[in-house]
């Protein structure tokens, strides 16, 4: 992983100093009469934001504080010689985990090796499948202590040390991103949110967070796909791990067993909106015949969405997620003595209002999962307001709920927050 | 099915070659609002253009959006396909907007999200809402198709078409009719006004320049105002460059994530 980084930045530093004064190719000379001023050489951007967010009530685990954060971006892209090179990172001061924090977010190549054969290399973020927030066939790394925590949308997806190429042919197109070394989720550890221990039994946080055997084994996406006549057709393929620890070794580690997927989705205009159906069977390479109690079952994925604008400047989206467990006898006859029988099925619907004002600069959404198999849910409020072309206010509430502890989303019923962010950008 | 629209394309484009002189003659007002949306919308085959608007509110705030736009015109009047890549400002930048239009039904949109290198589909939507913040409309920009509206021409000069349009399905629009004033010349409209249902006009687009580039009449500088709050949006374009044999291939995905820079660069 650290070899693409290296590979990455020598690309990065590779360019003459003398290539600066060109033109960028977005902005051009305007040659002004609105006083504007033009970029020249180089573009710097980013934006300096202070983030923060309070847990609802007091948790035996955590202090009341969620989120309370110092955040400077700066990002910069420059295309030479057909070879766009893009270096995007994060310095962060981050009072909960106590520290500052850098991170690399983005530091890639990204150009045309043939007429139709593009390559990107280095780290990046990935993205594809028809889901809203839900992830059938997107095995890229999410973060979700960010997502849960109140941090941007955008940080839902952490970045990937990645190979990725994309062909595109008369009848169809090939993405292929290669990860040598496995990137997993930013998994919810105890560390900033409190969570269920199967294993323990209970709720726990950072005073029982526990190793993590990470294997250091390589990840292999593909994805086939092809638009016709406005409807998106794609086949997906993975060879990786579970992107969280769901699995344990002999020595009761938690860690990440084998996992293969195949799947499907296909998106199109349907009615006066858009729908979408996906699905995916994940394999459970360490345990494909479900008789293994520490490794997790294989498993069938099922969504279904629709999208419509409802009124003017008024959307709603709503999903069906089905998740089956195969070889679900098998589990019960080896599950161990006095742990609970999971369902077989988990079925989760989520709904997202968003409503938007005339002038386009406030954004007012609301998304809603809940699972009727586990009667547990989330609630995800967010108002995003838009000051001018530099100032941004965001806002929003993470709300759990459900009847038994052990459920998904019941399960960080303590670290239910509200956030508050104001950002710069330049 | 495919025979009658491809019969009906042909037909349009027989009415085509627009011809200036004999733009003139022209008495039929639907065929007149036909010719003014070919002169605006399709000029040449396709066409790059380079566009910023400056976006004033009602209390005289300025906010800037920058982007360059690719098209290629399937035929003149009818399908057409549209990149809009926007550069400024910062929280947009690298955001990319894509429009299939098509005409025997709803235009097909979608918009990638660098951020998350996510490529969302849009719902066919109220098109008579804010282009990105601006007080342009998304119909002001890919054009308002001539089918949706019944014409009559209320006056004519030597030099202009006076045209008002009454929306045949009126719940699908704010206004109750419009008026564009067609210059015979060009046959680009110079000026439409929206009246709302009291009769009283509350929003005006206007062309504000005109420049011949390669032979084709060209808004240069337009301007919308929305005549009751006072607020205006400005937009201009350059570098604008017509015929460049853009390749069905470039409207796609790939665009999208990997822009096509060749098509990019800014020159006269």
């Amino acid at each position: 992983m650290r070899l693409l980084l290296i590979i990455g930045a020598l690309l990065l530093l590779q360019f003459p100093a003398t290539v600066a004064a060109q033109d960028n190719t977005l902005d051009g000379d305007w040659g002004d009469d609105w006083g504007i001023e033009e970029p020249t050489g180089v573009p710097v951007y980013g934006f300096v934001e202070a983030a923060m967010g309070s847990r609802l009530s007091s948790s035996p685990y955590h202090q009341r504080l969620s989120l309370a954060e110092l955040r400077l971006r700066l990002g910069s892209d420059y295309t030479w010689q057909g070879v766009t090179y893009t270096a995007k990172g994060d310095l962060a001061y981050d009072d909960v985990a106590g520290g500052w924090k850098g991170r690399t977010r983005e530091l890639n190549a990204q150009f045309s090796l043939l007429d139709n054969l593009d390559i990107k290399a280095g780290r990046q973020i990935l993205t594809w499948g028809t889901g809203d927030y839900l992830f059938l066939n997107d095995l890229f790394p999410k973060d979700w202590q960010s997502f849960f925590a109140g941090r941007d949308d955008e940080y839902l997806k952490a970045p990937s040390d990645a190979l990725k190429t994309s062909a595109y042919f008369d009848w169809f197109n090939v993405d292929l991103v290669w990860t040598p070394e496995f990137d997993s989720d930013r998994f919810i550890s105890g560390e900033r949110l409190s969570f269920f221990n199967p294993l323990a039994g209970e709720l726990v946080g950072p005073e029982q967070m526990t190793t993590v055997d990470k294997p250091s084994g390589d990840e292999i996406a593909i994805r086939l796909f092809k638009t016709v006549r406005g409807t998106e057709w794609a086949l997906y393929g993975y060879d990786g791990y579970f992107k969280s620890p769901e699995a344990l070794t002999e020595q009761l580690v938690p860690t990440f067993s084998g996992l293969q997927v195949v799947g499907a989705s296909m998106r199109r205009p349907f009615a006066a909106g858009i729908i979408n159906l996906e699905t995916a069977y994940h394999r459970s390479t360490d345990d494909p015949h479900g008789g293994q109690p520490l490794v997790p079952n294989s498993q069938w994925r099922f969504l279904v969405g629709y999208e419509q604008e409802l009124m003017t400047r008024f959307t709603g989206g709503f999903q069906a997620y089905l998740e089956h467990l195969s070889d679900y006898s098998a589990l019960l006859d080896n599950l161990p003595a006095g742990q609970d029988e999971p369902d077989q099925n988990r079925l989760v619907v989520t709904s997202r209002l968003t409503w938007q004002n005339e002038a386009s600069d406030l954004t007012l959404s609301f998304f809603t999962f809940y699972s009727p198999t586990a009667n547990d849910g989330y609630l995800r409020p967010t108002v995003d307001y838009r000051l001018n072309d530099h100032w941004y206010i965001a806002g929003g509430l993470n709300l759990f709920f459900g009847e038994q502890q052990q459920t998904f989303f019941k399960q960080f019923n303590d670290n239910n927050n509200l956030y508050l962010r104001v950002r710069y950008a330049f | 099915m495919r025979i009658l629209t491809l019969l009906s394309l042909l037909a349009v484009t027989s009415v085509l070659p627009f011809d200036r002189a004999q733009a003139q003659e022209i008495t039929d007002p639907h065929a007149i609002a036909k010719q003014a949306e070919i002169a605006a919308y399709y000029a040449g085959d396709d066409g790059r253009s380079a566009a910023r608007m400056m976006i004033t509110d009602a209390q005289g705030r300025t906010q800037l959006r920058q982007f360059i736009i690719l098209r290629k015109d399937h035929s003149d009047g009818g399908r057409q396909d549209m990149l809009v890549f926007f550069s400024r400002p910062a929280d947009v930048r690298d955001t990319v907007f894509r429009v299939a239009k098509n005409i025997e039904r709803e235009d097909d949109r979608w918009l990638y999200l660098p951020g998350l290198d996510l490529i969302k589909r849009i719902s066919a939507g109220d098109k008579r809402t804010s282009f990105v913040g601006s007080h342009f409309f998304y119909e002001d920009v890919s054009g308002r198709g001539t089918s949706l509206d019944d014409f009559e021409l209320i006056s004519e000069t030597d030099a202009h078409y006076v045209l008002k349009a009454t929306p045949l399905d009126p719940a699908s629009v704010e206004f109750s009719h419009y008026e564009v004033r067609i210059d015979k010349n060009t046959m680009l409209p110079l000026k439409s006004r929206f009246y709302n249902a009291k009769g009283e006009a509350y929003r005006e687009v206007e062309a504000v320049t005109i420049e011949e580039i390669q032979g084709y009449p060209t808004v240069t500088h337009s301007r919308v105002k929305d005549l009751v709050s006072g607020g205006q949006t400005e937009m201009q374009f350059r570098f604008t460059s017509y015929n460049l044999d853009l390749p069905d291939s470039i409207f796609s995905e790939r665009s999208m994530r990997n822009p096509p820079t060749e098509w990019l660069e800014l020159r006269d």
